[in-house]
């Protein structure tokens, strides 16, 4: 909460002044403790971890002159919770509450590095002090998420200080609200939200639309699994979000705007309510803004728990009270949206990146990125991946180094398989194809989209045919079930899946999904149902072989499929430790000590307890063999091609 | 049940506007773990909102229950990156566990709600379980079991907070 | 006032107002497009998706739903080509497969050529969520009494909390929309269902709040029943206003009552037919299966409910009984005079009986059989030699036995008492004055018999004057009497009205 009272900022050298002042106060050589708090490190107990800083600190005396900054997600979540020291910027990861006194006593008072808790190159092996030098940091270009580790979400004074909001009052004195739409759309900016459509063209529209209620409206309902860029610009950095919506609103003619946060971002909620509040405590929101004489206000909406809602109409439909069906867009909602006025929705991402071209200028934001896609966009780099967390790189950058110099590679030295790029509404992409760079037109030739930015990585142990299964299974879960192809062809198509996944496939089934997939595509009402097949025809395209497999071999080459997979002790890996017996659900596993132990295969549920905690690696999974093999036969490898997969 | 009194409150929070009624239903909610029938009766009739409607929104949003929840929730993630890390395997021990189905509900006691979200943003720590709001990262099915008997042996846990 | 756009449709073209959706084009050129959730009172939902058709330009194409997309610049549209017809029948398989046993469906497979669907039917539904009953509810109706509850495929039309809606009026326009027939009124309410009754087909079929009375109407334009119109009952609906070309329909307009000068009037009220009921013994009202003369006549009629076949709850009868003199010669029920037409009427419609039902067993049961008129009685040898029976007696009563009724009576020929077993017995119910006699005859002072019937001024010599100068009479309200005979009396009266009106008018000048 902003520690001062109700500094209105009325003029532009209000806000320079304040900035000044804050800064003054801000001393940058006093030590400063900068830990993560956002929604990934609390579920790793970080909470716990700054209450052991602010106790550790009072006993020495020293809470006066050291800050604890919690701060907003910075995105190296493989390796949370984080901390950076700073002046010094010394780079501690993964630290616990039992560090907490050693940190004081050795970094924070004497100013020695702790080894053992600073980040290894994961080629290099060597330790890497200095934030800046990390990595999977340094190779990022990070336009947008710089700030989260710099300053607290729920104080705006740290935003201000930062420069924030220099931006909108330069909008609202220096420009016109025309040239600020132009500005846009020279920038080439185009919707973070997933569909890339060119955001100034859309101000443009809306600003020309008829009427004189126009909404503008914050898209956070980031719905697909696996991706959470906006939940960290939108708890890290709510005023970032903030600020772009103001200026949007000037620039469109606005008075009224809409933050639609999804019910299971609760921080995020939080964050940005905080934000409205002290935006406007402080006169950057409301009546007569920053003294411009432009009046402009935002309620914060959440949404029920529907992935559907992320549909700008249907969204438009929930903020109405309605349930989250989508309608026909062939008029715009640029024209008619909430409410039947003209209302401009934007993502979260997008909105930020609005005060970087009003300071920068749109020339300058224009250099950065490819032809057709401007500009940075972050990932989040999920899955298979050393380094899970979110990457911000301009535009133009190829996948193979997001993935193997930002993200690491894949954990255990195991073979690529696929990234997904899109979630449920986009395509895999195979080994072969790495060299594609992240652009909004090259994924879409490509049979993929670049979608809101989740990156999924794969191994080979991960079935093709069980994640396209997984995709529609979700897909159907969350369809609103307003349209024919959607609602029965998602499920018809999951049902096809189902079988394939479950050995009972057909000659004749990789068509009949493609013929959906058509339909599916041509025939639905929102993008939803039109994306729909995307993940289905994309892992037929690159990965057939796995449906054949499954279809005419009854195999499952990754070894995930249930019924078409067994578990297995290797008699010549098992050291007979007993400790696969113990956590077996259904008592399937029998031995004696010291003895090799046997897997039940008519007890066997498969729920991998015994593989996950097998530390002797005998445990296998097997797929496409028959007839079982009898104890004490041989050591993995059958007469008949399967795959020995090991825990 | 809640008082009209109670219900008048969470109205006038929200300025009594019908387009407010997701956030209506999710204070209500939040209060009583649920939504009664009489209560949604109440909040229509305030609002001049058809039953029928009021139906429609209930059951399309899975953030709301129609049925009484369990005084503590389970909420395991199934979004893809907890998926490919063995989200299901879990979901299908707590199940088992609280003898639930694995899609989810709440046990005969009344003690245990299961409910599967669609992804919680915290994908490095998959698997992720959330137990009555406190988040729970890298699961696996044996500490998810060691977990619940904790849950159940603390009894009331004090957190009624069912957020995320 | 907008410039109106070109549009293309299969190579036709029109020239449509902006804004026009592509359905509405296609449909005044009379290009065919499917739709399967679209209904002209009603906002399109484009749920269904059948209306999709192809709009094509230089190097691109797009698929729309025709029944949302207006036109607002020129453009070619296909409405078959090989991708919409491909779609087409991609959702006909999959609505088959989610509703087998819809006649709907399996015609349009016929049509799409759709064989049997490569998907199994877990469970069978007639409800493809089309939404028309929801929709008409809201919008129309305004009861709102059911939606859309769940999501997905577990969606379904209910109502709050699958209980017996309270809101609902029981209208039916949802059971009348459903095109499967999945809605029916009774699984939303408990309120009685109760058609509203077709006066002119003597309730034997139902009528809707707004329709024409009976074919040879004058004028022969539809009537909203204010009672039951949904406008006039609850402010909503207007459907009908909406919809009529030539704006014919005013809900504001009321009864006028006007004063004019006249120098005659005639008084041609009518009758009222006896009602049956007061006869017990024999059945009817009981008896679904005993019906009176004029109901016979409507389902004799080709424009009746039953387009003139004779049958009752969907079957022919075989073995029909008449009885003659329902009502008449009666001491204690109707009227102690003859109603003068019963014995002809039911001659006749003996004789359409055994004309449309061959086979059948006709009995006529009668006191006397007075063919008075001009071949009357050529009509009734006619008609005997047909093969009717005729048998002198007078039922005493009417019962059912199993799924049959029995007539009993006591035939005065065989000096015995019979049993005849029928499928149908019509009561040859008489004529009565109307009900509201009393008040129409005090109204112009005139005078009444003790039958109840006008009392003409002279019984042989001045059978249409009445007491009162310039006021005459025509048609039963003065006694039973058949067509020919109320003709003939009518001319009479109104020769009566010109002589008296040239009379003032001569006074006048």
């Amino acid at each position: 909460m902003s520690a001062d009272a109700q500094t209105k900022i009325r003029s532009p050298e209000d806000l320079a002044q304040l900035r000044q002042e804050l800064q003054r106060l801000r001393h940058p050589e006093r030590p400063c403790l900068a830990i993560c708090a956002g929604t990934g490190c609390l579920a790793y107990g970080v909470n716990k971890v700054i209450d052991a800083f602010h106790a550790e600190l009072e006993l020495r005396g020293m809470a006066d002159r050291v800050e604890v900054l919690a701060t907003g997600c910075p995105g190296f979540c493989e390796r949370g919770p984080l901390l950076t020291v700073r002046p010094q910027g010394i780079f501690y990861q993964r630290i616990q509450v039992k560090d907490v006194p050693e940190i004081v006593e050795e970094t924070l008072i004497h100013g020695r590095v702790i080894d053992r808790l600073l980040y290894q190159d994961l080629r290099t092996g060597e330790p890497v002090v200095h934030e800046a030098d990390v990595p999977f940091y340094r190779l990022q270009r990070r336009d947008i998420l710089w700030m989260n580790g710099l300053l607290d979400p729920t104080r705006i004074d740290d935003y201000i200080a930062l420069g924030g909001y220099s931006a909108l009052l330069k909008a609202l004195y220096t420009m016109q609200p025309e040239e600020i739409v132009e500005a846009v759309k020279k920038s080439g900016l185009r919707g973070r939200g997933g569909a890339g459509f060119p955001s100034g063209r859309k101000w443009a529209e809306v600003r020309h639309a008829h009427g004189d209620l126009k909404y503008v409206i914050c898209n956070a309902d980031e719905g697909d699994p696996g991706a959470f860029m906006d939940r960290a610009v939108l708890e890290g950095n709510p005023h970032s979000v903030l600020e772009g919506m103001i200026i949007g609103a000037f620039a469109m003619g606005s008075r009224q705007g809409y933050v639609y946060v999804r019910n299971e971002y609760p921080m995020a909620v939080t964050n940005i309510g905080l934000a409205v509040e002290a935006a406007r405590s402080h006169g950057l929101l409301g009546e007569d803004i920053a003294g411009s004489g432009f009046a402009f206000d935002v309620a914060i909406r959440r949404g029920g728990g529907a992935f559907v809602c992320g549909e700008s109409s249907a969204l438009m439909q929930s903020l109405e009270g309605n349930v989250g069906e989508p309608r026909a867009k062939y008029v715009h909602t640029s024209e008619k949206g909430l409410w039947e006025r003209p209302s401009c929705l934007n993502n979260v991402e997008t909105w930020a990146n609005v005060p970087l071209i009003v300071n920068k200028g749109w020339e300058a934001f224009a250099q950065v990125g490819t032809e057709g896609s401007k500009g940075t966009k972050i990932f989040s780099l999920v899955g298979k991946i050393q380094n899970t967390g979110l990457v911000e790189v301009p535009m133009g950058v190829k996948l193979r180094e997001i993935i193997f110099d930002i993200g690491g590679g894949i954990p255990e030295g195991r073979p690529f398989k696929a990234v997904q790029t899109g979630g449920p509404s986009g395509g895999c992409i195979p080994e072969s194809m790495l060299d594609l760079t992240v652009d909004f037109d090259e994924l879409s030739k490509a049979g993929s989209m670049m979608g809101s930015g989740g990156m999924i990585v794969m191994d080979d142990r991960t079935c093709m045919v069980d994640l396209a299964r997984y995709f529609l299974a979700f897909l159907k879960e969350e369809s609103c079930g307003k349209c024919v192809p959607c609602r029965e062809g998602i499920a018809r198509s999951l049902e096809v899946l189902t079988r394939i996944c479950d050995g009972l496939g057909q000659e004749g089934d990789i068509a009949l999904l493609q013929e959906l997939g058509e339909t599916l595509q041509g025939f639905s009402l929102c993008a939803l149902g039109k994306s729909a097949a995307n993940p289905v025809l994309s892992t037929i395209r690159y990965f057939r072989d796995e449906y054949e497999a499954h279809i005419r071999d009854r195999r499952c080459p990754a070894g995930v499929c249930k019924p078409l997979i067994e578990y297995w002790i290797d008699p010549a890996l098992c050291t007979g430790c007993t400790a696969c017996a113990r956590p077996c659900p259904e008592h399937a596993i029998s031995g004696d000590k010291k003895m090799p132990h046997t897997i039940d295969l008519l007890l066997c549920i498969k729920c991998g307890a015994c593989y996950d905690i097998c530390k002797f690696n005998a445990v296998l999974i097997r797929s496409g063999e028959s007839p079982s093999p009898l104890p004490g036969e041989g050591s993995g490898e059958g007469s008949v091609p399967s795959l020995a997969v090991e825990a | 049940m809640m008082e009209p009194s109670a219900v008048d409150r969470i109205l006038e929070r929200h300025g009594r506007d019908p387009a407010n009624i997701i956030a209506i239903l999710q204070d209500i909610q939040a209060e009583v773990n649920w939504l009664p029938e009489e209560d949604l009766r109440y909040v229509c009739r305030q609002l001049d909102v058809p039953f029928s409607k009021m139906m429609s929104l209930a059951s399309f949003y899975r953030a709301f229950s129609l049925k009484p929840r369990g005084k503590h929730i389970v909420q395991v993630c199934l979004g893809t990156a907890c998926h490919v890390r063995g989200a299901e395997r879990i979901a299908d021990t707590i199940a088992r566990e609280l003898g639930i189905h694995a899609e989810g509900g709440t046990d005969a006691a009344l003690q245990f709600t299961l409910e599967t979200v669609n992804c919680l943003g915290a994908c490095a720590l998959g698997p992720i379980l959330v137990i009555d709001g406190e988040y729970h990262g890298g699961m696996t099915s044996a500490k998810a079991t060691r977990l619940l008997a904790q849950v159940k042996k603390a009894g009331d846990n004090g957190h009624d907070d069912n957020g995320g | 006032m907008s410039e109106r756009v070109k549009i293309t449709i299969d190579g036709k073209e029109a020239w449509v107002e902006p804004e026009t959706t592509i359905l509405e084009a296609a449909r005044t050129l009379g290009i065919d497009v499917p739709t399967l959730c679209h209904n002209p009172a009603l906002e399109p939902y484009g749920a269904c998706r059948m209306c999709t058709v192809e709009i094509v330009g230089k190097g691109w194409s797009q698929l729309v739903t025709s029944c949302n997309y207006p036109i607002r610049r020129e453009m070619e549209v296909l409405t078959a080509s090989d991708r919409v017809v491909r779609g087409r029948r991609m959702l006909v398989e999959l609505l088959l497969a989610r509703c087998p046993d819809a006649p709907l469906f399996q015609e349009m497979a016929a049509r799409y050529g759709v064989g049997r669907p490569r998907f199994e039917t877990q469970q069978a539904d007639l409800c493809y969520l089309c939404g028309l009953c929801v929709r008409v509810c809201h919008e129309r109706v305004g009861a709102k009494a059911i939606s859309f509850v769940g999501r997905g495929v577990e969606r379904e039309v209910a109502t709050p909390f699958f209980k017996i809606s309270e809101a609902c009026i029981a209208c039916g326009a949802c059971e009348f929309i459903c095109p499967t027939g999945a809605i029916k009124v009774s699984d939303i309410t408990d309120k009685p269902i109760r058609p509203l009754p077709l006066e002119f087909d003597m309730g034997l079929r139902g009528r809707g709040n707004i329709y024409i009375p009976f074919p040879q109407a004058v004028p022969n334009v539809p009537v909203i029943d204010r009672a039951h119109c949904l406008y006039f009952q609850a402010g909503t609906c207007r459907t009908c206003e909406e919809f009529c070309p030539p704006h014919a329909i005013d809900y504001s307009q009321e009864d006028e009552f006007l004063d004019v000068d006249v120098g005659a009037v005639v008084v041609a009220t009518g009758f009222d037919p006896f009602d049956a009921r007061d006869k017990p013994e024999f059945g009817y009202g009981r008896y679904r299966t005993v019906i009176s003369g004029l109901e016979f006549e409507r389902l004799a009629s080709a424009s009746g409910p039953t387009q003139g076949k004779i049958k009752i709850d969907g079957k022919v009868p075989q073995d029909i009984v008449f009885v003659h003199c329902v009502g008449s010669r009666d001491k204690q029920q109707g009227g102690e005079y003859c109603s003068r037409i019963c014995c002809m009427y039911t001659a006749k419609q003996a004789h359409l009986a055994h004309d449309k039902i061959p086979g059948s067993n006709i009995t006529v049961f009668y006191m006397d059989v007075r063919a008075f008129g001009k071949g009357f009685e050529e009509f009734y040898d006619r008609v005997r030699a047909e093969g009717i029976t005729y048998r002198r007696g007078n039922p005493s009563e009417i019962y059912r036995r199993g799924d049959r009724l029995v007539v009993r009576a006591e035939d005065t020929l065989l000096g015995r008492t019979v049993e005849v077993e029928a499928d149908l017995v019509v009561l040859a119910t008489g004529v009565q004055p109307r009900a509201d006699a009393a008040e129409v005859a005090s109204m112009l002072s005139l005078e009444r018999g003790e039958d109840g019937f006008f009392q003409e001024l002279h019984p042989e010599l001045r059978p249409v004057d009445t007491k009162r100068r310039g006021i005459f009479l025509a048609g039963t309200v003065q006694s039973p009497k058949d067509i020919p005979d109320t003709v003939a009396q009518a001319k009479a009266a109104a020769a009566g009205v010109i002589v008296e009106l040239s009379k003032l008018r001569r006074k006048a000048e």
